[in-house]
């Protein structure tokens, strides 16, 4: 398993975002769902090694983040895509990627190759040498994703990929999606049911800082047979499962 | 996978941490804020300093202080303004969560953004210094350029950029660039507020210099070599807060591991050693008689000794002879004494050379300073006459008219008094005999117009104690003196007095006349065996 969680809680002050969650995760595609609050991004967060949890026991690609040597290797074979992509104007699409790939350590020499490898999968081939600034919000989505996979990570993490993208652009994103999760574990945090539907084998849904749901999308669906709220089947199971859970 | 059979924390084969340090650092060069400053500070450098130097005398010395000072005046908000707001990028740009996850460790991603900006802030200075010192070359017919000034600057550019990167870094807001540059400016300018004496920690201030208030002299590192001792102090403090403060940014545990933070918290801890000692290194400062900060356990005594040089000397009645530094003064020094040297030359006692000296520096009370000569003005076997050039050098207040003027209504008098043997105390025949001179060497009797300061030899040699060498620190002296120029010299010779028409009718006398009865009666006249009758 590339993901062990075992009792896993952060909380931030008083209010506990993530309220001790098991989950493991291998090789493939692996959608987090639920509603806002729900913890999905804090728990990204932790699983990024970009906060470090309250307690519970978190261990990543074989290794416990909790110390510096481990968490370090951790993060030469992680990618991350934030929620809140912030960038810098001044870049250029090939220099803000070839940045990142410099501070995950890549090798140099590999660096140029695996940074246009990288553009051409998020299809900005033709905009390498524009500055981030010209770019709309949809396609500065697609260079995050491009700089998260620039290192042809072990352990990839989306928050919110599809968000600004075109229907287009997300039906190529979901295919780049099932091609990672065929060598790595892919966890993409996202609001859209359909997209979990399309290139997700498992899921988990959470919901005020816990998993109340985890299997697969058809065992999700499954959930809302027969429950009125949703147009889609995953929607009714997604609708059913968080009503069950709160009741 | 079991922790058993987890793969070790190893690096990648291929990885090269200088090329990859390097790539980095080239991202860093061309989107750093300090590349789109350099315009501003160029522009800065050109106002502030490098018409200000140039309108100096082509003198090394005068030039390098000069620039010292107005180079970093004009890079001070630029650059800590720049590297603040480098420092505070990763929060303004919401990068943070993106670049804390990278496996390289903060520091050197810090590292790397402080060294671009420093680079450029330096490339930047060091341009402004080579044509600074390109077209001094060109102009300065002695002496050479002086580096220990240029190692301050480019320490200074290098520990404000420090301090402003780390302002950034701890303070990541939009606002903390503009304030931080505001504030370095202030704490520049201010840090030389609390100087008094040769002796003050203080002077560890990158913009001083030497001597505090003694201003630009034009004679420091002229006769004797420049003394890099409160220089030297200044870039190892200035060293060493850079590294203090490039070392505490790895010091909180985002940075790095407890690997990082051990090796940083010695690197931080050896930067403060080396400040603090630095500025205990300047506590024990003082003036040295040339006029330089001579600091005990960095002097070198080989520094003490007088430079070689042959003086430049002008074919006048009696040679005049300059430092070759002040070469291009000859001419207006030549052309100022050449009244006087014509109406001395060839009497008994006359000098056989006026040479230029170089000065004695005392400190007085306070930041006062005292400036004179050695010795007596006239000394040796043939006499020399001693100048003091250096007071009117001090600045751009001076044009060659100026200058020759200067020289003739302060040393001119003195030379003559230094023939007659003259105290003060004289005979009043003395007194007309000195007034007749400077008549007709076109000195007014009533004094000097007033405006032009006469500073070199006095009756005494001297400066009066107690005033600043800066000539603009002490109006009050500027004008007094010259007023007092004749009244010194021969203060029974005033206007209405018998005195002053013996001198007037002596100085009608053709020339030869009056030159041949000055070589046969001087001995008696110095004598006081003259009476005013007996003058012709």
């Amino acid at each position: 398993m590339n993901v062990e969680i075992t009792g896993l809680t952060r909380r931030f002050g008083r209010t506990t975002a993530v309220a001790g969650v098991d989950l493991q995760a291998g090789p493939g595609v692996f959608g987090l769902l639920g509603p806002n609050g729900a913890g999905k991004t804090s728990l990204l967060r932790m699983m990024a090694t970009a906060v470090a949890p309250t307690s519970g026991r978190l261990r990543l690609l074989g290794h416990d983040p909790s110390s510096y040597g481990p968490r370090r290797e951790i993060r030469r074979r992680l990618g991350y895509l934030p929620q809140s992509l912030g960038y810098y104007p001044g870049f250029t699409v090939a220099e803000s990627v070839e940045y990142f790939a410099l501070l995950k350590e890549m090798p140099p020499a590999r660096i140029p190759g695996a940074v246009a490898a990288a553009i051409d999968r998020v299809e900005l081939g033709g905009k390498a040498k524009a500055k981030l600034r010209t770019l709309s919000g949809g396609m500065l989505r697609r260079v995050g994703v491009a700089q998260a996979i620039v290192n042809e990570p072990e352990l990839l993490l989306l928050d919110e990929p599809t968000a600004g993208l075109d229907p287009q652009q997300r039906v190529v994103f979901r295919a780049l999606l099932r091609d990672l999760g065929q060598r790595a574990t892919v966890v993409v945090s996202t609001h859209l049911v359909e997209d979990v539907g399309a290139a997700c084998a498992q899921v988990a849904l959470m919901d005020q800082g816990k998993i109340v749901f985890h299997g697969t999308p058809e065992e999700l669906a499954a959930r809302g047979e027969g429950y009125a709220t949703g147009d889609a089947p995953l929607e009714r199971g997604y609708s059913a499962v968080l009503t069950a859970a709160r009741s | 996978m079991t922790a058993a059979s987890a793969p070790a924390v190893s690096r990648p084969a291929g990885r090269r941490p200088g090329l990859a340090a390097a790539r980095l650092l080239r991202l860093e060069l061309r989107h750093n804020a300090m590349l789109w400053m350099l315009p501003v500070v160029i522009v800065l450098f050109w106002l502030t300093t490098y018409r200000k130097a140039m309108a100096m005398p082509p003198l090394w010395n005068m030039r390098t202080a000069s620039m010292q000072t107005g180079a970093l005046i004009a890079f001070i908000c630029p650059v800590v303004g720049a590297a603040t707001w480098m420092g505070s990028r990763e929060s303004r740009r919401r990068t943070v969560d993106l670049v804390a996850i990278a496996a390289r460790p903060r520091w050197a991603r810090q590292l790397a953004t402080w060294a671009a900006t420093t680079g450029w802030a330096l490339l930047g200075y060091l341009g402004c210094v080579a044509v600074l010192y390109g077209v001094t070359a060109q102009q300065a017919t002695w002496g050479g350029p002086l580096w220990w000034p240029v190692a301050v600057v480019a320490a200074s550019l290098a520990a404000m950029s420090a301090a402003g990167f780390a302002a950034g870094t701890l303070f990541p807001s939009r606002f903390t660039a503009p304030l931080a540059a505001i504030a370095a400016f202030f704490v520049l300018a201010l840090s030389t507020q609390p100087i008094h004496g040769s002796h003050s920690y203080w002077q560890i201030s990158p913009i001083v210099t030497g001597p505090w208030d003694a201003g630009n002299r034009a004679d420091v590192a002229t006769f004797y070599p420049f003394l890099p001792d409160l220089a030297i102090a200044q870039v190892m403090f200035l060293t060493g807060l850079a590294v203090a403060v490039l070392g505490a940014l790895a010091l909180p545990a985002g940075p790095g591991g407890r690997w990082l933070r051990r090796p940083a918290a010695a690197i931080a801890t050896a930067g403060l050693l080396a400040a603090g000692t630095a500025v205990a290194l300047a506590g024990t400062g003082r003036m040295d008689a040339h006029g330089m900060i001579a600091i005990p356990a960095l002097h070198d005594a080989a520094s003490d000794r007088p430079l070689r040089y042959t003086p430049v000397c002008a074919r006048t009645a009696i040679p005049v002879c300059l430092n070759p530094a002040y070469a291009s003064y000859l001419p207006a020094t030549a052309a100022g004494l050449r009244p006087v040297l014509n109406e001395i030359a060839g009497l008994p006692g006359a000098p056989a050379r006026i040479s230029q000296a170089a000065p004695i520096y005392t400190q007085g009370p306070g930041s006062s300073i005292g400036v004179g000569l050695a010795g007596p003005a006239l000394s040796g076997v043939p006499p020399v006459y001693h100048l003091l050039l250096s007071g009117q050098l001090d600045g751009p207040a001076l044009t060659t008219h100026e200058l020759a003027a200067a020289m003739r209504a302060d040393a001119g008098p003195s030379i003559v008094a230094s023939v007659m043997h003259d105290s003060g105390g004289a005979s009043p025949a003395q007194h007309a005999v000195l007034a007749a001179l400077m008549m007709t060497a076109g000195l007014p009797p009533q004094g000097l117009s007033p405006g032009i300061m006469p500073i070199g030899n006095s009756a005494s040699g001297t400066l009066p104690r107690g005033c600043q060498a800066s000539g603009a620190r002490c109006p009050t002296v500027r004008s007094s003196r010259a007023a007092r120029a004749i009244s010194e010299l021969a203060p029974g010779a005033i206007p209405g007095s018998p005195a002053y028409a013996a001198a007037r009718r002596f100085a009608a006398l053709p020339a030869s006349a009056r030159h041949a009865w000055l070589v046969s009666h001087l001995a008696a006249l110095q004598a006081g065996r003259i009476t005013l009758a007996q003058l012709p």
